[in-house]
C-alpha cells in the first residue's frame, strides 16, 4: 500500500480510523436494545380462522403501537417482535408452535383462542417456565391447574355466568318475573358444555328452570331441527354458548321460524359482534349477550375501533382482548426491566395494570386469573351493540321482554 | 429380508436411535431443540397410527373412514382408568389396547356379518366413530364435552416425561414394532390371506380362505394398535375431549399417511408421515414469510393441498412407488 504512493502518515491515519470505526460500530449496535420476541399462537386457518385472524390483528397492532411509542423504556427502548404461529385448531400443532417459538427465543406467548389448544400449549410452555397470556380462551381449566406461567386478563366462563345470571335475574324481576323457563343451546366442546352446565345450575337461583340443554357439534350448518325442538319446548328464554358461525345460524333460524321468546340471552356467545349485528340486524334485534366488551366510554378504545374499521376489519372482541393482553405483557416487561422469564412471571403476578380499552379495574391475579376482569351485558338495538350492564358503562337501557312477532 | 434391505433398515434404525442425541440429552451434539424432537415424535406417531390403518386398509383392503374410533377408545379407556380409577397409566395402556381390539372385533363382526364391503364398510366405520363421539359427549363417565384433564406429574413412572426425548423413544419403539408387524404380514400366511382378500374377496373365498374370520382378525389387530396410540396421545398432551379423541381429522390423517406413502406396503405409512409432516411444517412457516402479506396461512394451506393432489395424481400407489421405480431402473441397468 505504501508503495502505491500513499504516505506512511496517511496510511497510519487511515488504518487508525478504520480500527476506530470497526470498534465503534458494535458500540453503536449495542445501543440498540435487543428486541423482545412475543409468540402469537392463534388458529388463523381452520374452522375458527376468522377469530384467530382477528386476534392476530389485535396483537400485532398492539406491538406496532408499543414500538411506535418507544418500545420498553426500562429495557433501553427494546422493541417487541411478533413471532407468528398457526395452531390450525389442533392441539398437537399448538404444542408444536410452542416448541418452535421457544427455540426462536420468545419471552412470552399470547394465544390460543380455543381452550383445548390453550390447555396443552400452556403446559408445553410451563416446561420452559415461559409466561403464557391467554387472550381469548374461556375455560376455567386454563387457570386452575396450578401452572405459574399462565395469566388470563379477561374473566373466565365462571365469572361471566355469575354476572350474566345476575343481570338476567334483575331484568326479569324488573319485567315482573314473567320468564320461568329456559333452553340452553351450546357447542359440544369444553367451553360450551362448561358454560351450559354452570348456567343450568344457577338459573334456579333467579327463578328460571332450564328445561333442556341442547348440544351441537362444530361445525353445524343447519339448526332447523334444534329450532323445532325449541319451539316444541316453548321456553321463555333461549340461552346460547357457542362459536361465531353457529351462533349466527341459530339466531337466524329462530328468527326465520318466528319462534316467540321473551328473550335470547347468551353467555359468551361467540357470534355476538358487529359482523352479526350489522349484517343481520333483524335477526339480532333485542338479542343479549354477556361477554367481553371494550369500554364504550374509553377514548382510546373508540380511537382503536376507528383505526380497525378504517383498515376494513371489524372491532370484534378478539381484537381488543389480544391487544390488551399484549399491552399487559408490555407493562410487565417495563416493570421487570428484563425479559428474564422468572422476573416477567413475577411482574405479571404482581401486576396492577389498568387496561384502558376494557371496563376493568386494575389487574389482580389469583392463580393466574385476573380478579379485576369484568364482563359486560350487551344488547343488539337497531343494528348497534349497546352496553346495558354494568350501569357505570351502560350506553343504553335494555329492552326486555322483546316484542312478539306479529 | 434381502441383505441390502436389511443393511438399510439397520442404518435407518441406528439413525433414528441416534437422532435425539443431536438435539437432546445432557449434551446435544448439534444444538438443543425440543422442536426437532417434537416434529420427529409427530412423524413417528403418525407413522404408527397410520400403520394401524394400513393393517386393515392397506393389507386387507378394508378401507376405513372412521379408524379414530379405536384411537379415541384407547385414549378414553386409559384416561378413565387412570384419572377416575387411579390406575397407573402404564398398567392402563394394555387395557386400552385390549379395548381397541374388542371394539375392532365388534365393528368387524357386525359389519362383515352383515356383508358390508367397500364404500359401505368405509361409511359404517365413520358412523361408528361418530356414535362413539356422541357417546363420549354425553356420558357422565367421560365428563362429556368438558373433556378429561390428566394432572401434569412428569415422572417416567407416571408415563409422563420431563424430557421430550422419552416420548420420542416411545413413538420410535411403537413405530419399529409396527414396521416389524407389517414386514411379518408380508411374509406370513395370515398376511398372504389378507392380501388375497384385498385383491379379490370372492376368489379368496373360493380358495378356501375363511374371509370373515381373517377380516375380523385384521380389524381386531388394527384396533388394538390404534388404541395403544390413543393412550400415548393422551399421556403426551394430558387432555382429551370428544372432538380431539374421536374427531374425523385423525381418521383422515391415518388414511392419508398410508395412502400417500403407499397403502399395503411396509414402509408406506412411515414415508407418508414423514412427507406430510415435513411439507406441513414448511408450508406453515412459509405462511408467515410472504412479504407484504400479514396472513398468508391460507395460501400455505393451498400449497399443501396442491402438493397432496400432485402426489395422488402422479403417484397413485404412493411415494413408495418412487423407490420401486428406482429399484427397477437400477435392476435394468
Amino acid at each position: 500500500m505504501i508503495g502505491t504512493g500513499a504516505s506512511r502518515r496517511a496510511f497510519i491515519a487511515g488504518t487508525t480510523a478504520m480500527a476506530a470505526g470497526s470498534l465503534g460500530l458494535p458500540s453503536i449496535g449495542g445501543a440498540q436494545a435487543k428486541p423482545v420476541k412475543v409468540g402469537l399462537i392463534h388458529p388463523v386457518t381452520g374452522f375458527v380462522a376468522y377469530n384467530g385472524q382477528q386476534s392476530r390483528l389485535g396483537a400485532t397492532m398492539a406491538i406496532e403501537d408499543l414500538n411506535r411509542a418507544g418500545g420498553v423504556k426500562s429495557m433501553g427502548g427494546a422493541k417487541l417482535e411478533a413471532v407468528l404461529g398457526d395452531s390450525q385448531s389442533k392441539v398437537e400443532v399448538g404444542v408444536s408452535e410452542v416448541e418452535k417459538m421457544n427455540e426462536a427465543g420468545v419471552a412470552a406467548y399470547v394465544g390460543c383462542f380455543q381452550s383445548p389448544v390453550g390447555i396443552a400449549a400452556t403446559q408445553a410452555a410451563a416446561k420452559y417456565n415461559t409466561p403464557f397470556l391467554i387472550d381469548v380462551g374461556a375455560s376455567d381449566l386454563l387457570v386452575k391447574r396450578g401452572l405459574k406461567n399462565v395469566f388470563r386478563m379477561k374473566p373466565g366462563f365462571g365469572r361471566c355466568v355469575d354476572d350474566g345470571i345476575a343481570a338476567l335475574g334483575a331484568l326479569n324481576k324488573g319485567a315482573g318475573g314473567g320468564a320461568k323457563t329456559a333452553v340452553i343451546v351450546h357447542e359440544s366442546g369444553e367451553f360450551g358444555t362448561g358454560t351450559a352446565k354452570l348456567l343450568a345450575g344457577k338459573l334456579p337461583s333467579i327463578g328460571i328452570e332450564a328445561k333442556e340443554l341442547i348440544a351441537h357439534d362444530n361445525p353445524t350448518r343447519n339448526f332447523d331441527n334444534i329450532a323445532l325442538r325449541i319451539r316444541s319446548l316453548a321456553p321463555h328464554i333461549v340461552m346460547m354458548s357457542n362459536y361465531g358461525n353457529e351462533y349466527m345460524l341459530l339466531a337466524r333460524t329462530l328468527f326465520q321460524q318466528k319462534v316467540d321468546l321473551m328473550g335470547m340471552f347468551s353467555v359468551l356467545g361467540g357470534g355476538f359482534n358487529y359482523k352479526f349485528v350489522k349484517e343481520m340486524a333483524d335477526a339480532s334485534q333485542y338479542m343479549m349477550d354477556t361477554n367481553h366488551w371494550f369500554n364504550p366510554l374509553s377514548a382510546s378504545a373508540q380511537a382503536l375501533k376507528k383505526r380497525v374499521e378504517a383498515g376494513g376489519a371489524l372491532f370484534t372482541f378478539e381484537v381488543y382482548l389480544s391487544y390488551t393482553s399484549v399491552a399487559l405483557l408490555a407493562d410487565a416487561l417495563e416493570r421487570a426491566g428484563s425479559a428474564d422469564k422468572e422476573k416477567l412471571i413475577d411482574a405479571l403476578g404482581k401486576s396492577t395494570f389498568k387496561a384502558d380499552l376494557m371496563p376493568y379495574g386494575p389487574t389482580k391475579f389469583v392463580d393466574g386469573q385476573n380478579e379485576g376482569g369484568l364482563p359486560a351485558v350487551m344488547q343488539s338495538l337497531k343494528g348497534e351493540i349497546e352496553v346495558v350492564a354494568p350501569a357505570q358503562f351502560a350506553s343504553a337501557k335494555a329492552v326486555f321482554p322483546r316484542p312478539k312477532f306479529n | 429380508m434381502p441383505r441390502r434391505a436389511a443393511i438399510w433398515c439397520a442404518l435407518g434404525l441406528g439413525a433414528a436411535v441416534v437422532y435425539p442425541l443431536l438435539f437432546g440429552g445432557p449434551a446435544p451434539l448439534l444444538w438443543r431443540s425440543s422442536y426437532a424432537l417434537n416434529v420427529a415424535f409427530l412423524i413417528l406417531f403418525a407413522a404408527f397410527i397410520g400403520q394401524s390403518w394400513n393393517v386393515a386398509g392397506g393389507f386387507a383392503g378394508q378401507t376405513s373412514f372412521g379408524h379414530v374410533v379405536f384411537f379415541g377408545t384407547g385414549a378414553y379407556v386409559s384416561t378413565i382408568l387412570h384419572v377416575t380409577w387411579g390406575w397407573n397409566p402404564w398398567a392402563a395402556w394394555p387395557m386400552a389396547a385390549a379395548a381397541g381390539a374388542i371394539v375392532g372385533w365388534l365393528i368387524a363382526t357386525l359389519s362383515f356379518r352383515a356383508g358390508l364391503r367397500g364404500s359401505y364398510f368405509a361409511l359404517i366405520t365413520l358412523a361408528f366413530a361418530e356414535a362413539f363421539r356422541i357417546l363420549a359427549n354425553s356420558a357422565p363417565f367421560t365428563r362429556g364435552g368438558l373433556g378429561m384433564l390428566i394432572t401434569a406429574d412428569p415422572r417416567a413412572a407416571n408415563f409422563q416425561f420431563r424430557d421430550p426425548v422419552w416420548f420420542y423413544y416411545v413413538a420410535l419403539a411403537l413405530c419399529v414394532a409396527s414396521l416389524a408387524l407389517a414386514w411379518w404380514l408380508t411374509r406370513s400366511r395370515f398376511g398372504a390371506r389378507l392380501v388375497a382378500i384385498r385383491e379379490n374377496e370372492d376368489a379368496a373365498r373360493a380358495l378356501g380362505i375363511d374371509v370373515f374370520r381373517e377380516k375380523v382378525r385384521a380389524l381386531t389387530l388394527s384396533g388394538a394398535m390404534c388404541a395403544a396410540g390413543g393412550t400415548v396421545y393422551a399421556q403426551k398432551y394430558l387432555y382429551i375431549d370428544p372432538s380431539i379423541a374421536f374427531g374425523v381429522d385423525k381418521s383422515v390423517e391415518m388414511l392419508l399417511v398410508s395412502m400417500i406413502g403407499g397403502a399395503g406396503t411396509v414402509f408406506g405409512p412411515l414415508i407418508g408421515a414423514t412427507a406430510l409432516h415435513l411439507v406441513g411444517e414448511v408450508t406453515r412457516d412459509l405462511g408467515n414469510m410472504v412479504p407484504g402479506v400479514k396472513n398468508a396461512q391460507p395460501l400455505a394451506l393451498i400449497v399443501y393441498g396442491v402438493i397432496l393432489i400432485a402426489i395422488v395424481r402422479y403417484l397413485p400407489d404412493g411415494l413408495m412407488s418412487l423407490f420401486r421405480r428406482a429399484r427397477r431402473r437400477g435392476g435394468g441397468a
